[in-house]
């Protein structure tokens, strides 16, 4: 075997060591969910074992049933992810391609909202969602985490943006199209990556967000994050469930990872037609 | 009357009620059971239950089987009131800190909440709830006769009381006791550690961790409610006072030697992972037949005795705490009591004192309890005269050797209302004391270092 191949042998050997312990928590806890309570517990962990679908039968279709649970989440994660979009694309190219006074303030403005700890501003949300009737409503938590996942958005776009050539814009200008036109025809296109990167996290962050949503949630509105701690009472754990529970929550960000997978892929490259910038 | 047997399906579903009746059971139950509720045993009362009839309160609990028992029967207390209830199911983690914000901002989201007893000065100290005597004395809301007040556990009802005065009525409590497999014990000629020297010995007879037995587990995650649930009773024990002269002191030589026991106990006979458990886990591992004894709440009881998970049905036996070397035992007195929010307007507050009254009773603890149609049975009454009651104490038995007796003992005999400092600054009290019996746990500091950075750390909270 020659040395070069020895190399990438061991290159590979080294990267599914990284790989497994990567996934080791998600491998835990697919085959716990298949367990009975008494399996999970055996020692030594029992790799070989009967495997059940009861877990996923009682968080599913159980008295405990956590589809309202995840059809929150799903309502939720939705719902801030297109009020997100709508707000933060024309927000990210006004910032990186508009003159305006106060742009510079304007940005620095939006990253700041995200210096403040979650913590200390959560009982002014709480009170302020109090005082006009939204806790424990969809429109009332949607509100709140457009509060972190706007500026986040804006300022991952906002580099995107930056990486179109003017060139591009011009042209079209010179055909007659209006800035509206030529956001929506020209810009948007190039930056579909961007799009879909930025798509993916807003909907992660709100998928798992958890501080928030205990506080500001009630029984009409609660996502798959409270629920889930539900299986960890102080009399017990409900491993087997607990879970179940974790890898249905897990499902739909695995699926549009998959969907999105091009895109981001796209995303993460782009840039590599340079010569745009700020204005 | 149903004699105790836990069967797979029931105990299954004890767990995943917890999270699913808030959704869905509350409305099936209600409407089927309303319609067989006998209302007498509360009609007795010489009081108007309908007086504030229509009023709606909602009520904060945690997903625990206790309260789905009573949420079950609310309907029974919508006939008898016409008061509506809504109950808000929110993990133990965080019902404190969701409590404790809507009583910061008086915006009465609820009317009552499990609350913990450790948070009542607290409470006490902003007014954020009500005195209860004002409740109780007012003859157009309580029968005093009926309701017995007496009868509540005196050691849960001083736990929840601030200079004498009651915040939160008691609803289901627990008591420390020492858990330990009788065949082991016997195996070896052992009996149940009457001193906590004796406890150490035996921990060190059983443990054989090539056997994968240890001799014994005690909480060891860092937190006010973990590790520093089970220290106050061992620094009690040996003598320890919080408060010195008015200051409070966890760095005296009391302090000193209740660590090191623990940390000894620890490290020597322990699981290494018990460092990072909690109560659950514990139970866990004793249920597993890892573990020879641990010293936790009474009610871990029904977790090894599910015949879904434990291998040691038959094989358990409980006693009281051993004594320290002060000759004290020290249980826990802790338990969920319903206090009132002060930010309610009149109405709500009599409804919610209703509710209170309703579900501290008697009838309903019974109800609730041995008497209740559903799988789950409460180990955790509030009332003298339920653990007196022969049904009652036969479906307790079922847990196994002398666990009436070491429960009642220690609910009698072993409490101690200074259990843990009673002053409103507890939560950040808790957890750096929590921290620093960590530190001491893992060796990052030495038993004195943590204990006098502790100190150092918790004496402008005093100030303050």
């Amino acid at each position: 075997m020659t040395a070069k191949r020895l190399r990438v042998f061991a290159l590979l050997a080294i990267s599914m060591v990284f790989l497994l312990a990567w996934a080791f928590p998600i491998i835990w806890s697919v085959l716990n969910s298949l367990k009975t309570d008494s399996d999970v517990l055996a020692y030594p962990p029992k790799l070989v074992f009967t495997p059940t679908w009861e877990a996923y039968r009682d968080v599913l279709f159980g008295s405990g049933s956590i589809l309202p649970n995840l059809l929150s989440s799903v309502i939720i994660s939705v719902g801030t992810t297109i009020v997100t979009m709508l707000m933060a694309v024309p927000a990210a190219y006004a910032l990186a391609r508009l003159r305006f006074r106060g742009k510079k303030f304007a940005g620095f403005y939006v990253l700041a909202t995200q210096m403040l700890p979650p913590v200390g501003i959560i009982i002014p949300y709480f009170l302020v969602l109090r005082n006009i009737g939204w806790i424990d409503t969809y429109q009332g938590i949607i509100l709140i985490y457009l509060s972190f996942s706007l500026p986040f958005a804006i300022w991952l776009l906002v580099s995107y943006f930056e990486d179109i050539p003017f060139e591009m814009e011009e042209a079209a200008y010179l055909d007659g199209a209006s800035r509206l036109k030529t956001l929506w025809r020209i810009i948007i296109p190039q930056v579909r990556g961007g799009i879909a990167v930025t798509v993916v996290f807003v909907f992660l962050n709100a998928w798992n967000e958890f501080l928030f949503a205990v506080v500001l949630s009630g029984n009409t509105v609660r996502p798959v994050t409270v629920a889930m701690f539900n299986f960890v009472s102080v009399e017990q754990t409900l491993w087997a469930k607990l879970a179940a529970v974790s890898v249905l929550a897990m499902l739909p960000v695995v699926v549009l990872g998959v969907v999105a997978q091009k895109h981001i892929v796209k995303g993460l490259t782009v840039g590599a037609v340079k010569g745009g910038g700020r204005r | 009357m149903t004699s105790f047997k836990p069967t797979r399906r029931t105990l299954l579903k004890t767990g995943t009620a917890a999270a699913a009746l808030a959704t869905f059971g509350p409305g099936i139950l209600r409407h089927a059971s309303a319609q067989d509720a006998d209302l007498a045993p509360y009609k007795s009362a010489q009081i108007d239950w309908q007086q504030v009839s229509g009023e709606t309160i909602t009520v904060a609990v945690i997903p625990a089987s206790y309260f789905e028992n009573l949420i079950t029967l609310a309907p029974q207390f919508k006939a008898l009131t016409g008061i509506d209830v809504r109950f808000e199911k929110i993990p133990p983690a965080q019902i404190r800190q969701k409590s404790v914000i809507d009583l910061t901002s008086k915006t009465g989201t609820y009317a009552t909440h499990a609350a913990d007893p450790m948070y009542y000065a607290l409470y006490a100290a902003n007014k954020w709830v009500e005195p209860l005597d004002t409740y109780l004395n007012d003859k157009a809301l309580t029968d005093q006769a009926w309701f017995k007040l007496d009868d509540i556990i005196p050691a849960w009802r001083s736990a929840n009381g601030i200079d004498g005065k009651l915040y939160g009525m008691p609803y289901d409590g627990e008591v420390t006791i020492q858990v330990y497999r009788k065949d082991l014990y016997d195996a070896k000629g052992l009996k149940p550690a009457d001193t906590l020297e004796a406890y150490m010995a035996n921990a060190s007879a059983l443990n054989t961790p090539n056997d994968r037995v240890w001799g014994a587990a005690l909480r060891g995650v860092a937190g006010a409610g973990q590790n520093m649930y089970i220290y106050p009773s061992i620094f009690r024990e040996f003598g320890g006072d919080w408060m010195k002269g008015g200051k409070l002191t966890v760095n005296g030589p009391e302090a000193g030697a209740a660590l090191a026991w623990y940390v000894d106990i620890m490290k020597k006979y322990a699981p290494t992972a018990a460092a990072n458990w909690n109560w659950p886990d514990i139970a866990d591992a004793f249920s597993q037949g890892t573990v020879a004894s641990y010293i936790d709440a009474h009610s871990s009881a029904s977790v090894i005795n599910n015949p879904e998970k434990s291998k040691v049905i038959g094989k358990v036996a409980y006693a009281r705490w051993p004594k320290g070397p002060s000759g004290k035992r020290t249980t826990s007195i802790w338990n969920w009591g319903f206090p009132i929010n002060s930010a309610l307007p009149e109405k709500k507050r009599k409804a919610t004192w209703l509710f209170i009254q309703w579900a501290a009773s008697a009838e309903t603890q019974a109800r609730t309890a041995h008497r209740f149609a559903g799988p789950t049975k409460r180990s955790g009454v509030n009332r003298t005269s339920v653990w007196k009651d022969p049904d009652y104490i036969k479906l307790m038995s079922g847990f196994g050797d002398n666990f009436v007796e070491a429960t009642m003992g220690a609910l009698q005999d072993d409490t101690d209302v200074d259990w843990r400092p009673r002053v409103p600054q507890w939560p950040a009290i808790g957890d750096t004391m929590a921290t620093a019996i960590q530190s001491a746990l893992s060796g990052q500091a030495t038993i004195k270092a943590a204990l006098d950075d502790a100190q150092r750390r918790i004496e402008p909270m005093m100030r303050g």
